[in-house]
């Protein structure tokens, strides 16, 4: 075999469809989170579901106000 | 049996065809390197059309590169993957140097992220001295059998290389890249590569013969 034989059968580790249309996603993806802010994130969680998005940022206030307290008083107890 | 008739310059011939027949995409042009420039500094600035561009220039011949280097199309994949990521998000360090391609620059990101995979789980071969086909890299529907026959007979043909060897013959015929290019990503002079590439094509050559008339006179 010579360089243009080998180079010719090598076309036939091309990706097949399915694989490239897998890199293609995920590279993509990766892209986009790595580009979207956390603001845009979460303004775009509020577009998408404004009711579990607001139910979430309650759940999150709320742990965060009693997280304090109950830790205080776990480390009391122990 | 087509490849038991058919002497040994016809088989590449006879890969070309099932290539353009049945090959997913098609290679697409090579731009010239002045091109290649203008769009890294496109895509330096966030032009994401330019960045696409690239990635679309690459992510093929990245493909076939370490798909020669590695044992599954899954692990292919994934160093494809990580090596196209790492390209696009580390354009800011590439700097053209005079005579070197960028794509040289691609092959040896690629080359690194194939070889950490390299370090965590090496080749392993069947008793018969054959990979075992993985479901990922099975025939679709609209390749065509002989088109995985031929892709499987070089696999195994590569699986049966040292791995300097698989890497050289990779690097040249995956990210076609010329001897001085290569030698510079794997630390090896120009003239070694150059011999080692002579010996890794007569082997390969006769393998691969060797496995599409076994594999042809098994139908």
């Amino acid at each position: 075999m010579n360089d243009d034989q080998l180079g010719a059968a090598w076309m036939a580790l091309q990706p097949t469809t399915g694989q490239r249309r897998r890199i293609d996603a995920r590279v993509a993806g990766w892209l986009e989170a790595r580009e979207t802010t956390l603001a845009a994130e979460w303004l775009g969680l509020f577009r998408a579901a404004p009711f579990s998005a607001a139910g979430l940022v309650a759940v999150s206030a709320l742990s965060l106000a009693t997280a304090p307290p109950l830790a205080w008083l776990a480390s009391a107890l122990l | 049996m087509i490849a038991a008739v058919l002497p040994r310059a016809s088989l590449a011939a006879l890969f070309a065809v099932f290539n353009s027949r049945f090959g997913g995409a098609e290679p697409r042009q090579s731009l010239d390197e002045e091109a290649v420039a203008r769009l890294v500094e496109q895509a330096r600035r966030g032009d994401a059309e330019a960045r696409q561009a690239l990635y679309l220039q690459h992510v093929d011949r990245v493909f076939r590169t370490v798909r020669g280097m590695l044992r599954s199309g899954a692990d292919a994949e994934d160093v494809t993957q990580d090596a196209m990521l790492t390209v696009l998000t580390s354009l800011h360090k590439y700097s053209p140097r005079a005579g070197t391609p960028f794509a040289a620059w691609v092959a040896t990101i690629a080359l690194n992220t194939a070889r950490r995979r390299f370090r965590r789980r090496r080749p392993e071969l069947t008793a018969t001295g054959e990979l075992p086909e993985a479901a990922d890299d099975r025939a679709e529907p609209e390749e065509g059998l002989d088109r995985a026959r031929q892709r499987r007979a070089l696999l195994i043909a590569l699986a049966e290389l040292p791995e300097r060897e698989r890497v050289i013959v990779s690097l040249r015929y995956g990210a076609e890249l010329n001897a001085s290019d290569i030698g510079a990503a794997v630390g090896v002079e120009a003239a070694a590569v150059r011999k080692i590439l002579e010996r890794a094509r007569t082997r390969l050559g006769g393998r691969i013969e060797a496995l599409l008339v076994r594999d042809g006179g098994m139908r």
